[in-house]
């Protein structure tokens, strides 16, 4: 019998149990004790890794030596149909890498990720103007109207092409962009990015939380080269003032255009911090020179070039 | 020993499923039996020791030993003793120690079990109370799974094939055969026993002793002569969890109780001709013999395999003394394993033998769980 005080006890001591072990003897019981179901359960005498022993059910095909590790597995079913779970052993599986067929991978993807107006576009032009021969920027599809000031990296549709993109899986990453004044979507198309590898550059993105978590989705995040660009400042009210100061000075945004974008980048910095797996460098952008330089020494497309 | 204790006489019942028996009518007919062989009356008893594991839940019935007392004319006082399948050893310890101690001069030790009333799950459930509740209970385990965990093991390190182990349960089959009180009087081939029905991999249903009702009964005097004296009476103890264990393929408590026996007994092991161990199991069958000194670790198959290749009983190797008999009766797999019962059913094998044969030494081994408790008593023939 296996009553709730002896549950309760059981499962105080189930944190020594999580371990890995080795297997040093098993069984199957064709007719488990009652209680257990009627189908054959293997259980495991487990040497763990600290020394000690435990019972456990043996999940996969047992054998004397096995390495095991962990698992929390439905362990019986009790008369009042509570499902009761306990540690269970499944084997640690060592994958022979040499067997797998292996997946071409065309590449990486350098992204900049940051707040509008922390000086993306900047860093981007830099970077393709130096190291042209290595990156090329994707272009970024995209729903608004043209602006003066704008220098090519955008693609200009409609949001009905936009759409249409979208429902036959062109676009490889899309977001909506808030705004109050229009309906804001942007997006990157597998062709640009495969059409740049296919070349044997770098694909450069400039990129937003949105998109950047959409690209990582789509390509894994192992592909994506990721910087983060944040505006100098010691604290975020600093951060934003910098922000506000570039968006004004570069005369491109109407006022309207910048408090929303302001508001944006506000969810921008929390980005950073909520998803610090996302990047694999935060660079501040408070000197344009030291940020290339930085990307130069991280990328190693670009610690190869003569510039 | 203290005192020089004698069997003056003993009984038992048939074991087997028996229906139209209750727990009492067991009782009664072994203690019947013990005392109409004994050279005394009832009323020369003055102590009455149960041995009992399962009453209160196979049988709805505590109290055995008000049950026992009620058995004899004048109400003796009546103890029960528990230490799972070894509580006959146990109550024949405890006898031995009310004898030494000068309470009682004849007493009746009396195992007895009722298993066949109720389904095998409860039966199952029910001698799991002789493993750990809180470590193997809780992870489904069985004893024949308990079993074939350390037979797992065992194979793993000595290399026994499935077709060797099998050669255990037909020795055993074959001796039941000559025994009229047990419950298999068929004999089995090898493969027979490896092709019966999986039970808790690597044993097979025939490796397992069975689900039986029985009992015996013998009475130990140091008021009365016999031919056969208690010359050791020995128990011992080890961890009840299996998983609290160096090894598995070695039970330390048989080594303990068996090393203190000899002594106790000022016998040497290969002075020791006729031996009942407890074979619940066929791998237990093995680890007994080479727990007990009879054979290396790991060789222990090799008196099954000369027993069974000689078609005659287990023999030592060459120059490790005369011819060794090992369950003769049919061990536990052969007569059936009514587990209260089995401990005093063995000293009565032990003692049928050796007034058989005239051999001097016979060696009793019961133990309780995976061998968490043992009793190992030594038997010592004098014919007059």
């Amino acid at each position: 019998m296996t009553t709730p005080p002896i549950l309760h006890r059981r499962n105080a001591k189930r944190r020594r149990k999580m371990q890995n072990g080795a297997v040093l003897s098993w069984t199957t019981m064709s007719h488990p004790l009652d209680g257990f179901g009627i189908r054959p359960r293997t259980v495991g005498l487990i040497e763990l890794e600290d020394g000690t022993r435990s019972l456990g059910q043996l999940l996969g095909e047992p054998r004397i030596g096995q390495k095991v590790r962990p698992r929390m597995a439905l362990s019986t079913v009790n008369a009042d149909g509570l499902r009761e779970y306990d540690v269970a052993y499944e084997p640690l599986v060592t994958i022979a890498w040499s067997h797998i067929a292996q997946k071409a991978f065309p590449g990486y993807i350098l992204a900049l990720t940051g707040p509008s107006g922390v000086g993306k576009t900047t860093v981007s032009r830099i970077i393709v103007n130096m190291f042209g021969e290595y990156a090329e920027a994707v272009p970024i599809l995209t729903t608004r109207c043209e602006k003066d000031g704008d220098d090519g990296e955008y693609a200009y549709v409609t949001k009905k092409e936009f759409t249409e993109a979208m429902k036959i899986g062109d676009i490889a990453s899309y977001a909506r962009i808030p705004s109050s004044t229009e309906e804001r979507w942007y997006g990157y198309r597998h062709a640009d990015i495969e059409d740049i590898w296919k070349k044997g550059k770098l694909p450069l993105v400039i990129t937003e939380m949105h998109l950047l978590r959409g690209l990582s989705e789509h390509y894994g995040r192992r592909s994506i080269l990721s910087f983060g660009l944040l505006p100098p400042g010691k604290s975020r009210r600093a951060m934003l003032s910098a922000l506000l100061h570039r968006l004004r000075s570069r005369g491109r945004d109407a006022e309207e255009h910048i408090k929303e974008r302001l508001q944006n980048a506000v969810s921008d910095l929390d980005f950073f911090r909520t998803n610090a797996g996302l990047f694999n460098k935060i660079l501040v952008n408070e000197d344009v020179d030291a940020v290339i330089a930085m990307l130069k020494k991280h990328v190693p497309a670009f610690a190869e070039a003569k510039n | 020993m203290n005192s020089d204790i004698r069997l003056i006489g003993y009984g038992q019942t048939r074991f087997g499923e028996l229906w139209d028996m209750g727990i009492r009518d067991l009782m009664e007919e072994a203690a019947d039996a013990a005392i109409s062989s004994a050279p005394i009356t009832a009323l020369d008893i003055d102590m009455i020791i149960v041995s009992n594991m399962l009453a209160e839940i196979t049988n709805g019935q505590a109290h055995l030993s008000a049950i026992a007392s009620s058995l004899l004319p004048h109400h003796p006082p009546a103890l029960r003793v528990e230490s799972a399948c070894g509580s006959g050893a146990f109550a024949l310890h405890t006898a031995c120690a009310m004898l030494e101690s000068g309470r009682a001069r004849n007493v009746l030790v009396i195992g007895a079990e009722k298993m066949t009333d109720v389904s095998n799950d409860i039966v199952s459930s029910a001698l799991m109370g002789a493993a750990d509740a809180e470590q193997e209970r809780p992870a489904g385990l069985t004893f024949p799974g308990i079993f074939g965990m350390i037979a797992q093991r065992y194979m793993h390190e000595y290399g026994l094939s499935r077709a060797a182990l099998s050669l255990v349960s037909a020795v055993h089959h074959r001796n039941a055969c000559g025994n009229s009180f047990a419950q298999f009087r068929t004999e089995v081939t090898p493969d027979d026993v490896s092709g019966s029905a999986p039970v808790a991999d690597p044993l097979r249903l025939l490796d397992c002793s069975p689900i039986s009702d029985g009992a015996a009964a013998c009475v130990l005097s140091t008021d009365k002569e016999s031919p056969v004296r208690i010359a050791a009476s020995q128990i011992a103890s080890d961890s009840l969890s299996i998983v609290d264990r160096p090894v598995l393929t070695s039970f330390s408590a048989t080594k303990d109780a068996a090393e203190r026996s000899l002594a106790e007994a000022e016998v040497k092991l290969k002075d020791i001709r006729i031996v009942e161990t407890h074979d619940c199991f066929s791998i237990a069958a093995l680890i007994n013999l080479e727990d007990l000194g009879f054979a290396d670790p790991g060789g222990g198959i090799r008196f099954y395999r000369n027993a069974y290749e000689g078609q005659t009983a287990a023999h030592r190797s060459p120059g490790e003394g005369g011819a060794l008999g090992v369950n003769m009766s049919g061990g536990l797999k052969g007569c059936g394993h009514p587990v209260g019962a089995t401990g005093i059913k063995q000293i009565i094998d032990v003692a049928k033998r050796l007034r058989e044969t005239g051999e001097r030494y016979g060696l009793a081994h019961n133990f309780g769980g995976a061998c968490a408790t043992c009793g190992v008593h030594v038997l010592e023939h004098s014919p007059s």
